[in-house]
C-alpha cells in the first residue's frame, strides 16, 4: 500500500513540474496570439494562409495554432487553438496535423543528437502531416 | 487594433489561466497513471503479449517495448527505454528508424488525447485513427528498399550501420 501512495505522490509532483514547464510555453504563446488576433496582422495572415488551410477544409485562422505548434509544442498549439471558435471537426484536424508536425526546431536538434537522419525526418513529418490532415479533415465528419 | 488593451489583457489573463487549469486537471491523474504503469512494469508485460505486432510493422521483436512505451506514455519515457536498451543490447538501425517513423506520428497517446479532448477534439480520431495511420506508415516504410545502403552514418549510428551492412543479404 505504501508503494501505491508513494507512486501517487511522485506522479502528482511530476504533473506539477510539467505544468510549470508548460506555463513557460503557454503564457507567452497565449499573449502573442491574443495580440495578433486583435491586430491588423490577423486578417493579413488569414488571407495568406487561407488557400493552404483550404486543403484541410480549415479556415485561415487555423494557421495560427499550427504555426505556434511548429515553433513551440502541442501546448503552444492548444493555447492558440482555444482562442478561436473552431468546430469539433476543425479542432480535430488541427490537433492531428499539429501532433505530427510540432516543435520542429527542438525535435530536429534532438533527433540529430540521438543519431537519426534529422533532415529527412523533418521532410517525412511534413509529408505525413499533410496526408494526415487530408485524411482526418475528410473522415472527421463521420465520427462527429 | 480592433480591441482596446484592457480587453486584450483581460482575455490573456482569464484565457491563459483557464488553459493552464484544464491542462493541470488532465496532467495530475495522467502522471499518476503513468507512474503506476512504470512501477508495476505494465509495459514490459504487455509487450510480451504484443510481440506479434512487430512482424506486421517490420520490426524485430525487442523493438516492441520502446515503441509501446513511447506510444502509450510519451516520447521522454520511450527515449529513456531506448537508451537503456541500447546500453545492453543495441537495436538494429532499421528498428531505430522505424520506431522514429512510428512515434513521430503517434506518441504519448494518453496525454495528447486527454488534453486535446478537453479543448474539443474528437478523442477517437486522435487516438485510434492516429494509431492506425502510424501503423500504416511504418508498414509501408519498413518495406521500402531504403534500408539497403548504410548511408545514415552519424555520431551514434556508426556501429549500427556497419552491423546492418553485414546482415543485408536478404533485404
Amino acid at each position: 500500500m505504501n508503494l501505491a501512495i508513494q507512486t501517487i505522490k511522485i506522479g502528482f509532483i511530476k504533473a506539477i513540474k510539467t505544468t510549470l514547464t508548460l506555463m513557460k510555453v503557454v503564457l507567452p504563446v497565449y499573449a502573442v496570439v491574443v495580440i495578433i488576433k486583435y491586430s491588423p496582422v490577423m486578417s493579413f495572415l488569414e488571407r495568406i494562409f487561407e488557400p493552404a488551410m483550404k486543403i484541410f477544409l480549415l479556415p485561415g485562422e487555423a494557421s495560427i495554432p499550427l504555426i505556434s505548434g511548429f515553433f513551440t509544442d502541442e501546448y503552444g498549439a492548444i493555447a492558440a487553438a482555444t482562442q478561436f471558435g473552431f468546430t469539433p471537426v476543425e479542432i480535430t484536424t488541427i490537433a492531428m496535423v499539429n501532433l505530427v508536425f510540432h516543435s520542429i526546431p527542438v525535435e530536429y536538434a534532438l533527433s540529430r543528437k540521438i543519431g537519426l537522419p534529422a533532415g529527412k525526418f523533418v521532410l517525412y513529418r511534413v509529408i505525413a502531416a499533410v496526408i494526415v490532415g487530408l485524411i482526418v479533415s475528410r473522415i472527421g465528419g463521420i465520427f462527429l | 487594433m480592433t480591441a482596446s488593451w484592457s480587453v486584450i489583457i483581460n482575455e490573456f489573463l482569464t484565457g491563459s489561466f483557464s488553459t493552464v487549469i484544464s491542462v493541470l486537471k488532465v496532467l495530475i491523474p495522467l502522471m499518476i497513471l503513468i507512474e503506476f504503469l512504470q512501477v508495476f512494469h505494465v509495459m514490459e508485460k504487455l509487450s510480451k503479449k504484443l510481440s506479434a505486432v512487430t512482424k506486421v510493422l517490420g520490426l524485430s521483436p525487442p523493438a516492441i517495448l520502446p515503441l509501446l512505451v513511447a506510444t502509450v506514455m510519451g516520447v521522454t519515457y520511450g527515449a529513456g527505454t531506448l537508451i537503456e536498451m541500447n546500453k545492453k543490447d543495441p537495436l538494429p538501425r532499421k528498428d531505430f528508424i522505424l520506431i522514429a517513423v512510428f512515434f513521430f506520428i503517434c506518441h504519448g497517446i494518453i496525454e495528447t488525447t486527454a488534453i486535446w479532448a478537453t479543448v474539443g477534439a474528437n478523442a477517437f480520431v486522435i487516438s485510434v485513427v492516429r494509431l492506425a495511420i502510424a501503423g500504416i506508415f511504418t508498414m509501408i516504410i519498413a518495406r521500402l528498399p531504403i534500408f539497403g545502403e548504410p548511408k545514415y552514418v552519424e555520431v551514434s549510428g556508426e556501429e549500427k550501420a556497419e552491423e546492418k551492412d553485414s546482415d543485408r543479404g536478404g533485404a
